[in-house]
């Protein structure tokens, strides 16, 4: 294992993507293919009384047209079988935009027309859809809590109590989600842009009752994903067109519809209490949040606390929270996922208690440094939290900021704000099992699980082998994201390079020692090609496989059954999480308030940085998505119709260039002892975490206004 | 998405004989940035497309004389870099640079920009019956009045319609007192490019004052030296590639630090360009204070109706047109 730091090296498909050669699951044309468009429900709540066909039929081009009648019984549900998959095509309505129909068809062009003439009738139902509704059902969540927060708030010298508000968001990839089905000598192989193909295998194989080894899964090149593309009900759907239809079906759903059929970030509402003693240690922290959930959905309430309570030193915490079940789709992961607003709350809240406390926010979060678990006792594996926020605030000149709200103008009478704020994110880990073969023709295949998103693990990957074995770098495969070629995790939450780059390494080094075997002694010139030509050997193959912290066999198991198989990040004997630091400018417009950022630092711990150009790629990422998720992006309800109202890319407003100010990254790159060989931690989620509360905490140092509700907007300066 | 036939006329007179002949459902097309846009959306369903982009130099920009003359064909971004607009005209520059993004304004052209179709929420995502209205099924109701109308008008609405009129270009083009060239069946006419829009009134279906078949040859701006003193304010939820919230074209003469005259039209805040006669008739005459400048601002949204989310518009409104006069005002004549 080479100690050093890695070298930078260009992103692998940085090529291929910026000449358009990269092909993601929707470019994939196949002869004979038909395409398939949904016919989405107009109703929130309700039953399907009719479905008429005929005109679809009639359209010139439509094959055929799929309804609920087409499709098996849902699996029996088991409570500890596998998660149950999507339901396919249903007379039942859940929410609006459900899927009822879909039409395939010889063009695009004629799938969408036998689509827009299908007009089923319903007999609709009354509907909640948002937290207010009359009708929302409130179920109280499991509490997280140790110590004595009562008594410990009684003593606190000064304590701060506010209600923080995140909206309904949605992931929006430029890549839309695309599955491409082809049903051949009884296998079924998928081409999805997916970050999880073990489980749509699964899922697809439990929808359709089929054997799951006669289902393959090719996760293609993937145009941005953030949790939202892991199993989809469209999935099953185009499959069992291919199946019936005997050719191959391509469905790309239009945006509109995924932002009704798709997870997304769920709205919640955070009521936070912290109380501090007179030294400015955090003494007990209480934390009440609520979500907008599915009737279903299992996205926790109890991991909104997960994260936070490790961000500091904090003795007593109660957790509390609950779900609100409504009409709608499951929400999901997105980046972020839940300390994304846990922390805006939180860190916002930590921001006012330093106000009132009349300390600095850095200053404040120092002071409350921890090296044990607070949850459990067991030591941090490796925190550079005060690392981050020491840098963070050189680097950003935080030693010259003036406290005072309001205190520092433009000369075109803007008002300035310095804000800060933390991120912490879990740095779990996920079994891996990997092939490494090497031939003697100049060619090497990496074959593992992962999934390439754009985060820049293929990068990675190939950063390892190239430091640890002297190959042909421009014969180098990486394998990932097929069910055909090595099991399949689901490459989300920060685990999936932390995972698979100690498998990587463990790969080299075993491939090493297979060498040195081989060779036994004789001095063979060449790189390892041309050793093996020079002996004759065709090629070398080794496996190997990895373990989260604490994992046995079972473990790899799960993992080759495509079941889920992380090692969730309190590992036995200590726990391991990632770090950030961010410091944001703002700049408000003296009369139309209009809200600017010309710079941010952000300052990372996620361990040993194996790939630097494309982990500062994921912070840069992360940072604008903050801003985003601070500024700009909500999703719109009205609560008499069910449903999304902003489903396009001009009304559901992300960030442009222009909003774009100078972003300055830096990455602590100190290795973790105890997660994993190679001393890795996950950076894609924490990257994000807390930006939202800076920015927050920026607007209020500027204005002297603080808001607690995102996204910030002029209406709430005016 | 349904069937419809497409054609590519070669004169003006052509496409206005091929849309007479081609009876109903004809619609022109030029760039297409809005009608394509919207009949995916099933919201214009045509049945005859008359392409009108294929039109020999029907896309000049003639800067002599005593007027700017754009031939319709002209795409906004030509317009909008053209040395004598950029120059003389920044209100007509500004107002095409600020909309869109670069790949639309190469596309879209000045004269079917001015009919440009609302983007109401309810209007461009409900078609299928899931949100009522009255622009897109008379009769059916308005989904935004009582709804999440953020977006929509707080002048010249009506009972049936908030929709926002959408464009930057038409303000900019009511300010200056441009006119359009018009061509139809029974031949041209001219007309201010206020009187193309209506307001929504019963009939908010209804949105230009064009008979069926005619269609939009020029654009006509008459010179004047307030252009080199003027400026299109947007104020929108991002800083690029987004309609606007509030904006503000504004033209002024000056006498040293004295309003002669103001020309102020209003987006973002009105059912069609909105020219604001009240608060020009506040700056009249009058030493240009930022205290005046917001008074101006405010007389503009004296008649404002805000609906439930959509009340800050007034306010912002206002000082929208304050810094649009003070960005014009610090502009020097030469």
């Amino acid at each position: 294992m080479s100690v050093g730091p890695f070298s930078d090296r260009a992103r692998v498909d940085a090529l291929a993507k910026v000449r358009g050669e990269a092909r993601s699951a929707a470019d994939l044309t196949l002869p004979r293919l038909l395409y398939a468009m949904t016919v989405p429900s107009a109703i929130a709540k309700g039953t399907m009384t009719a479905l008429p066909v005929e005109a679809a039929l009639r359209v010139p081009g439509v094959v055929r047209v799929l309804t609920p009648d087409d499709f098996p019984a849902p699996p029996p549900f088991t409570e500890d079988g596998p998660p149950p998959p999507p339901p396919t095509l249903e007379t039942t309505i859940a929410y609006r935009g459900q899927p009822l129909a879909l039409v395939i068809a010889e063009t695009l062009e004629a799938a969408i027309e036998g689509a827009e003439t299908i007009r089923p009738t319903f007999a609709s139902e009354p509907f909640a859809c948002v937290m207010e509704s009359a009708g929302a059902q409130r179920q109280p969540a499991e509490d997280v809590a140790f110590g004595d927060v009562p008594t410990a708030l009684s003593f606190a010298a000064s304590t701060v109590e506010a209600i923080y508000d995140s909206p309904t968001q949605h992931h929006n990839p430029l890549e839309l989600i695309a599955t491409v089905a082809v049903w051949e000598d009884g296998q079924l192989l998928i081409h999805e842009s997916t970050q999880a193909s073990s489980l749509v295998k699964g899922a697809v194989a439990g929808a359709l009752r089929i054997d799951p080894a006669r289902v393959h899964v090719r996760g293609a090149t993937i145009g941005g994903s953030f949790g939202q593309k892991a199993v989809q009900r469209q999935t099953a759907l185009v499959a069992r067109a291919a199946i019936l239809s005997g050719r191959p079906v391509k469905l790309v759903q239009p945006r509109g519809q995924i932002f009704h059929t798709a997870t997304y970030r769920t709205r919640t509402r955070h009521r936070i209490q912290i109380g501090a003693d007179a030294a400015g240690k955090i003494v007990a922290v209480q934390h009440h949040v609520e979500q907008e959930q599915s009737p279903g959905g299992y996205f926790a309430v109890s991991e909104y606390h997960r994260d936070v309570i490790r961000m500091y030193g904090v003795q007593n915490y109660l957790g509390t929270g609950a779900d609100i079940r409504l009409d709608r789709q499951d929400p999901g992961y997105m980046r972020g996922t839940h300390p994304q607003p846990a922390c805006f709350a939180f860190e916002s809240a930590l921001d006012e208690l330093a106000y009132k406390s009349g300390r600095d926010p850095v200053e404040l979060r120092l002071a409350n440094d921890t090296r044990v678990d607070p949850q459990n006792g067991q030591p941090l594996s490796s925190r550079f939290l005060n690392e981050c926020l020491r840098e963070g605030a050189r680097r950003f000149g935080w030693s010259r900021r003036s406290p005072e709200p309001g205190s520092i103008t433009a000369p075109d009478g803007s008002q300035i704000g310095w804000g800060m704020a933390c991120g912490i994110y879990q740095s779990a880990t996920t079994p891996a099992i990997a092939t490494l073969r090497i031939d003697a023709r100049g060619r090497t295949r990496f074959a593992i699980s992962g999934h390439e998103m754009g985060q820049g693990m293929h990068t990675a990957i190939a950063a390892v082998l190239l430091e640890g074995l002297d190959i042909d770098p421009d014969g180098l495969e990486v394998a990932i994201g097929d069910t055909r070629v090595a099991p399949q995790h689901m490459t989300a939450g920060s685990w999936g390079t932390n995972s698979v780059v100690p498998a990587a390494m463990q790969a080299a080094e075993r491939m090493r020692s297979a060498f040195a075997e081989l060779l036994g002694g004789r001095q063979v010139s060449g790189n390892l090609h041309r050793k093996l030509a020079a002996i004759r050997r065709p090629f070398l193959q080794i496996e190997v496989s990895t373990l989260g912290p604490g994992q046995d066999q079972s473990a790899l198991e799960a993992l080759r059954q495509g079941g889920f198989a992380v090692a969730e990040s309190v590992y036995p004997g200590f726990s391991t999480f990632s770090y950030s630091a961010h410091f944001v400018e703002v700049r408000i417009e003296p009369g139309t308030r209009r809200i600017r950022v010309p710079r941010v630092v952000s300052i990372a711990d996620c361990g040993r940085v194996v790939s630097p150009r494309t982990a500062e790629s994921q912070v840069y990422g992360g940072v604008i998505w903050g801003l985003s998720h601070a500024l700009r992006e909500a999703t719109e309800i009205d609560p008499r119709y069910g449903g999304y109202l902003n489903v396009d890319l001009a009304d559901y407003v992300v960030p442009v260039n222009a909003d774009i100010g100078e972003i300055e990254i830096g990455l602590v790159d100190q290795p973790d002892p105890l997660a994993n060989a190679v001393g890795v931690k996950g950076l894609g989620q924490v990257s994000m975490v807390g930006i939202s509360a800076a920015v927050a905490n920026a607007v209020f140092h500027a204005t002297g206004k603080r808001v607690r509700e995102l996204p910030i907007r002029v209406e709430h300066l005016l | 998405m349904q069937p419809f036939s497409y054609i590519r006329p070669a004169t003006p007179q052509e496409a206005v004989g091929a849309f007479a002949q081609a009876g109903e459902g004809a619609r022109f097309i030029a760039g297409g940035t809005t009608l394509y846009d919207l009949m995916k959306l099933n919201i214009e369903r045509p049945r005859h497309l008359i392409d009108v982009s294929a039109i020999e130099g029907f896309n000049r920009i003639e800067t002599d004389g005593d007027r700017l003359r754009f031939e319709a064909n002209a795409a906004m971004s030509a317009v909008a870099t053209d040395p004598v607009v950029a120059r003389d005209y920044p209100v007509l520059a500004e107002s095409l640079w600020k909309a869109a993004s670069q790949q639309l304004r190469n596309m879209a052209t000045v004269g079917g920009n001015l009919l440009q179709r609302t983007r109401c929420m309810y209007f461009r995502n409900g078609a299928g019956g899931i949100y009522p209205c009255n622009k897109r099924e008379p009769g059916s109701g308005c989904a935004a009045i009582g709804g999440l109308d953020r977006g929509q008008a707080v002048l010249g609405t009506s009972d049936t319609c908030t929709a926002v009129s959408p464009g930057d270009w038409p303000v900019a083009l009511v300010a200056m007192d441009a006119s359009i060239e018009v061509l139809g069946p029974n031949g041209t006419r001219s007309m201010p490019v206020a009187d193309l829009y209506r307001l929504p009134d019963t009939t908010p279906h209804v949105e230009f004052t064009l008979d069926p078949g005619e269609m939009i040859t020029a654009i006509v701006v008459p010179k004047t030296l307030a252009g080199r003193r003027s400026t299109y304010h947007k104020i929108r939820d991002r800083e690029s590639y987004a309609f606007a919230l509030t904006s503000a074209a504004v033209a002024l003469e000056m006498n040293d630090d004295r309003v002669e005259r103001a020309r102020i039209a209003l987006g973002g805040v009105a059912t069609r360009p909105w020219r604001a006669p009240e608060a020009e008739e506040v700056l009249a005459g009058q030493r240009l204070t930022p205290e005046l400048a917001l008074a101006a601002g405010r007389a503009a949204f004296r008649d404002a109706r805000p609906g439930r989310h959509n009340g800050f518009k007034v306010e912002l409104g206002a000082r929208t047109i304050a810094d649009a006069l003070r960005i014009a005002a610090d502009r020097s004549r030469t």
